[in-house]
């Protein structure tokens, strides 16, 4: 396994090049956005994230065999052994919107689209794309004022850039997986070093601020005015179709201003965290996901943003794992056919990604936050929106949630829930733990009672 | 409603004759459709029973365009209701095909609407370029644009989430600090310089109504330009020297709505029909966004304030210039880029064990090949059906290497003529190694891909509860005696008959396009035979027929995809009419390349506008 070698490059770059950044949030100046009810134990912000991993699972080497706590781990979720009292396996949600539903074939498509959805993605190529809001994006839109980002939608392969995807999908379905609102997919970087930029780039904190740089500032202001203003004026000029483009364009100009503010009146003193800036994206597979896991890291700690999404790889990815000796492509490996030696290197591509999970999950663990970790504070939702690469199937969807949600989740068990279950229905309940609940979503039918023993 | 055409080729031009009708298409619908879309069951408001002599297409298209797509697809009838095989599936589709085909095109009008397109972003980096003369290629660093219809300047798909609103003020800002970095720069974005003090409210202001028309590509209105005006004023107030005062225009301009789109007027109540022909300006920015994806030039702006674009012939002769000019890159890079997928030969990953030799000078030199032939057929204006059939191709050492040439030395590309077993695109590495998967190579993958790319006869898709074959495991004999295993189902026999045979004609190239005479211990049999009876062996000779026998196939796929790119939408019904026409004009100009471009800046989908019909 490739894992050793990627420590050691881990190592080897960090003790690269740092910056300080500080943390701006702290424990007495903490908002109490999260829920009262749900999240009594907790002073820390709950944070939350989605990963997403492509074509499905090798299910008999997924799921334990036994139920409750002290569940075994089978081969693919081995690595997840330093950290099993912080996950629980579900077994059982469904995405029934991820089904052709009358809309014949695009599996992979569906899946990413429907994934933190749960709505049916109309079936187009280019006109009209259509799907629903995204469990992070309701979060993000109810509590994303509380942080300079209200939401980071993370990747690590960009998108096709030609051809089709999925049978009649556009492309837009198959390699995002966040959605704003049904017709605005949120693109995903999957740079490091522009994400790093990003998060960290626009104005040393604490840096004192002298009269030019304030005019500086005050000039950029009058441009999003400016620009904001036109974009109104041409608004009023346009058909129904061009207007929602405009409202993306202005939703993005609102988030500039409101940053610039918070930047303003943001607490400037706390820790100090070191941390190499990212060269660009990594010819290391492995190297790249746990960079991209870092600045997860960094964005929880820094209390940047709260929610992230993550896509290990896009919906039907054909890449091949060959740093862990299987060179065939994904997608084209995942119809197995029931082939044995198909299904062992499967397995192999399953529990490389889990190693990740791990990896990222064991770096929550071990950066406190209040007064236990940011994993504790945490909820992390680990799946694939397919079941079975080659049967192409929605229900029993190979899902894990991570952390404690603030000590709101009791960890460490593996759970049934009953066929049919949306997995909506998680998202329902994770809502409520974040502190924004909703009436429902994609298709939710209620709750999942089973997070607390 | 987006569908289009057919997924069967078209056979007859003329509607099938009543009777025929009659014989071919009623007694389907009789056999499994009209229990439930009957006169007496009208499911979905649809009633199939009222259609006796005739499909009425030239009202009714949009019904039938819907049957043919649910019941290709298996959709209708649903599963649980009694099946058609799928030679009756074929056989009903093909003969609605038939009547679509006859849908007269000299009724009315409908050049479609296109939906307010941002810049991708080679768009931006381009119009940067052309803009302020930096190539800065900052759009490098935004998030990647979505495909839809095969090509990413679709402006229902590009979106503009809040990371990118966020790249596209900071380049703004930094394009104002580069611009007033250099002085020559400087001089060529604001050429005007005062003389004395009374001239500086003046020259500024036509430094900035020069700059902000060219950024929008229109004349920019007296309102705008004393808003732009405005902002500068302010800034001065706060003390901001000359350098940061236009930098802030800069930054106002290049992250304004009418910089990032290219914004087109709907027609108003005064359009008749709902539809307006562009403006000069519109027109410029549609020839210069398809030909060179940029903005338009000096030349193009000329002609849009004297209103000559308006005229076709003008339009047809500025297109050849702008084919000829460098820019006219941008065409090869993002329509040939994305129609051949060559942008996809960046990013695969051959495996190494099996493929030691390939390398990225390798990989460059595939891309690169193709490019320069595209870059041919453009230049010399040659045949667009030597696509598919030319003898001649480009390579430098590395390539030809790979082809198993000597006597070529050094990195650049040279005109050869092709090694035996070779012709046309399709025989190129590139698209050899971008229709295989990283191990092996997919006669199905490739024979799909022809026919998607191609012959524009996308095959429907497998019909449900059929197993995905397993190509590639040995034991199971060699790949062909596998496929022949397959097709021994009928239902699957249909489409794989053509698919396959297109596909085991190129078997003898490797996953990365080297010749080869055995797949593992299997030697390799590269002969077949195509629907019709023509026989083959290898690929050579399966161009040459293809070439003979597809000129209508391959020009109506090839005006498809230019005509999709051109507009930055999917094609809908009456764009059939657009493309039979740019068939027809190809036809008759021994399909040259330039027919092509000229039938599509003369069309109405590219020069007019319609409201947009509710969906």
């Amino acid at each position: 396994m490739s894992i050793q070698t990627s420590r050691h490059t881990r190592r080897t770059i960090l003790r690269g090049l740092g910056v300080s950044l500080a943390l701006p949030w702290m424990e007495s100046l903490a908002p109490r956005a999260t829920a009262a009810t749900l999240s009594a134990a907790s002073a820390s912000p709950q944070r939350m994230a989605f990963m997403f991993v492509p074509n499905g699972v090798h299910l008999p080497d997924w799921t334990p065999q036994t139920e409750g706590y002290g569940y075994d781990l089978p081969h693919i979720l081995s690595p997840l052994a330093p950290v099993q009292d912080d996950v629980t396996v579900i077994s059982g949600l469904t995405h029934d919107k991820g089904r052709g539903n009358g809309d014949g074939p695009g599996d992979h498509a569906r899946s990413a689209s429907v994934f933190l959805t749960g709505a049916q993605p109309r079936k187009t190529e280019g006109s009209d794309i259509r799907s629903g809001v995204s469990v992070d994006q309701v979060a993000a839109q109810h509590a994303g004022h509380a942080t300079r980002f209200a939401s980071l939608e993370l990747g690590c392969e960009p998108g096709r850039s030609a051809g089709g995807c999925d049978s009649g999908y556009s492309c837009a379905y198959s390699s995002n997986m966040s959605w704003s609102s049904e017709s605005t997919p949120l693109g995903k970087e999957t740079n490091p070093l522009f994400v790093f930029e990003r998060l960290f780039g626009d104005r040393p904190d604490g840096a004192v601020r002298d009269k030019n740089a304030l005019r500086r500032e005050a000039l950029r202001k009058s441009v999003l005015d400016y620009i904001s203003d036109d974009a109104r004026r041409l608004q009023s000029q346009l058909g129904k179709g061009d207007r929602q483009k405009l409202d993306e364009y202005l939703g993005g100009v609102r988030d500039v201003e409101r940053r610039i503010e918070r930047t303003d009146d943001e607490p400037k003193v706390s820790v100090d965290v070191n941390y190499p800036i990212p060269k660009g994206t990594p010819d290391d597979y492995a190297e790249h996901i746990r960079l991209m896991c870092d600045m997860m890291v960094l964005a929880f700690q820094t209390d940047r943003t709260r929610i992230a999404t993550f896509m290990l790889a896009d919906a039907g990815s054909n890449r091949s794992y060959r740093h862990i000796n299987v060179a065939d492509g994904h997608h084209d490996l995942s119809h197995h056919g029931g082939n044995a030696a198909k299904h062992a290197k499967i397995r192999e591509i399953n529990r490389f990604h889990v190693t990740q999970l791990s990896y990222f999950l064991q770096r929550l663990k071990s950066t406190p936050d209040g007064e236990g970790s940011l994993l504790d504070n945490s909820m992390i939702c680990y799946g694939s929106g397919l079941s079975d690469g080659d049967r192409h199937n929605n229900e029993n969807l190979p899902i894990v949630l991570a952390g404690g949600g603030g000590g709101t989740v009791d960890q460490g068990r593996h759970i049934r829930v009953s066929a049919e279950t949306p997995m909506c229905n998680l998202f329902m309940s994770m809502l409520d733990r974040f502190g924004t609940p909703v009436d429902f979503i994609g298709d939710s039918t209620g709750r999942l009672s089973g997070l607390r023993a | 409603m987006a569908i289009l055409f057919h997924q069967h080729p078209v056979v007859a031009v003329d509607a099938l004759p009543e009777s025929a009708f009659a014989s071919s298409i009623v007694p389907f619908l009789e056999d499994y459709c009209v229990s439930c879309h009957g006169t007496d069951s009208a499911e979905g408001q649809v009633v199939l029973d009222r259609f006796t002599t005739s499909a009425n297409v030239q009202t009714e298209y949009e019904l039938w365009e819907k049957i043919v797509r649910l019941v290709n697809e298996h959709q209708m009838p649903p599963v649980e209701e009694s099946q058609p095989t799928t030679e009756e599936v074929l056989a009903v589709t093909s003969a609605i095909e038939a009547e679509l085909a006859a849908f007269d095109c000299s009724s009315d009008k409908h050049p479609g609407r296109v939906t307010i397109r941002r810049l991708n972003k080679a768009e931006y980096n381009n119009t940067i370029r052309d803009l302020v003369g930096l190539d800065l290629k900052l759009a490098d660093d935004f998030p990647s644009d979505d495909v839809g219809n095969g090509f990413d300047n679709m402006g229902d798909v590009l979106s503009i989430p809040p990371v990118l609103m966020e790249k596209y003020l900071s380049a703004a800002i930094t394009i104002g600090e580069r611009v007033y970095a250099d002085e020559a720069t400087r001089q060529r974005v604001f050429p005007h310089s005062a003389k004395s003090d009374d001239e500086r409210v003046e020259v500024a202001r036509q430094n900035v109504r020069e700059f902000a028309g060219r950024a929008y590509r229109r004349p920019i209105t007296s309102a705008e330009e004393d808003r732009l005006f405005a902002i500068m004023f302010s800034a001065w107030g706060q003390d901001a020297d000359e350098a940061e005062i236009y930098q802030t225009v800069i930054a106002a301009v290049l992250s304004n709505p009418n910089f990032l789109f290219r914004v087109e007027q709907d027609p108003t109540v005064d359009d008749g029909d709902g539809i307006r022909e562009l403006d000069d300006y519109e027109l410029a920015s549609r020839l210069s966004y398809f030909l060179w994806s940029s903005m338009p030039d000096a030349r193009l702006f000329e002609l849009a304030s004297q209103g000559s674009l308006q005229n076709p012939e003008v339009r047809i002769a500025e297109a050849m210039r702008m084919l000829a000019d460098p820019r006219g890159r941008g065409l090869v890079d993002n329509f040939a880029g994305q129609w051949l997928q060559l942008r996809d030969v960046s990013t695969l990953q051959p495996d190494p064990q099996k493929f030691p030799e390939f390398d990225d000078e390798l990989r460059f030199a595939m891309r690169r090949e193709t490019e320069v032939f595209f870059e041919t057929m453009i230049r010399e204006d040659r045949s667009i059906l030597e696509f598919l059939t030319a003898d001649f191709t480009y390579v430098n050492e590395r390539l030809a290497r790979h082809y198993g040439m000597d006597d070529v030395a050094g990195d650049e590309f040279r005109r050869v003529s092709l090694a035996a077993g070779r012709r046309g695109v399709l025989t190129h590495a590139s698209i050899l190694m971008l229709t295989s998967n990283p191990t092996r190579t997919s006669p199905v993958k490739r024979g799909k891909w022809i026919l998607d790319n191609m012959l524009a006869e996308p095959p429907p898709p497998p019909p449900p509860n059929v197993p995905e074959l397993e190509e590639g495991a040995e034991t199971l004999g060699s790949l062909r005696e596998q496929m022949e295993q397959h097709r021994s189902n009928p239902s699957c026999a249909v489409c794989h008959t053509t698919m396959d045979a297109l596909g085991f004609g190129l078997e003898r190239f490797d996953a990365i396009g080297a010749l080869r005479e055995r797949d593992g211990r299997y030697e390799i049999d590269a002969s077949g035979e195509l629907p019709g009876g023509r026989k083959f062996d290898g690929a050579a000779e399966l161009m040459v027929i293809l070439g003979e026998e597809k000129k209508r196939q391959f020009s109506e796929c090839m005006a498809k995809k230019m005509l999709t790119y051109a507009l930055g939408r999917g094609l809908v019904s009456h764009d059939r009419c657009t493309i039979n026409d740019a068939v027809t004009k190809l036809a008759g100009n021994d399909y040259r390349f330039s027919s092509l471009v000229a039938a599509i800046v003369t069309s109405d989908p590219f020069t007019m506008r319609e409201l947009k019909r509710d969906p």
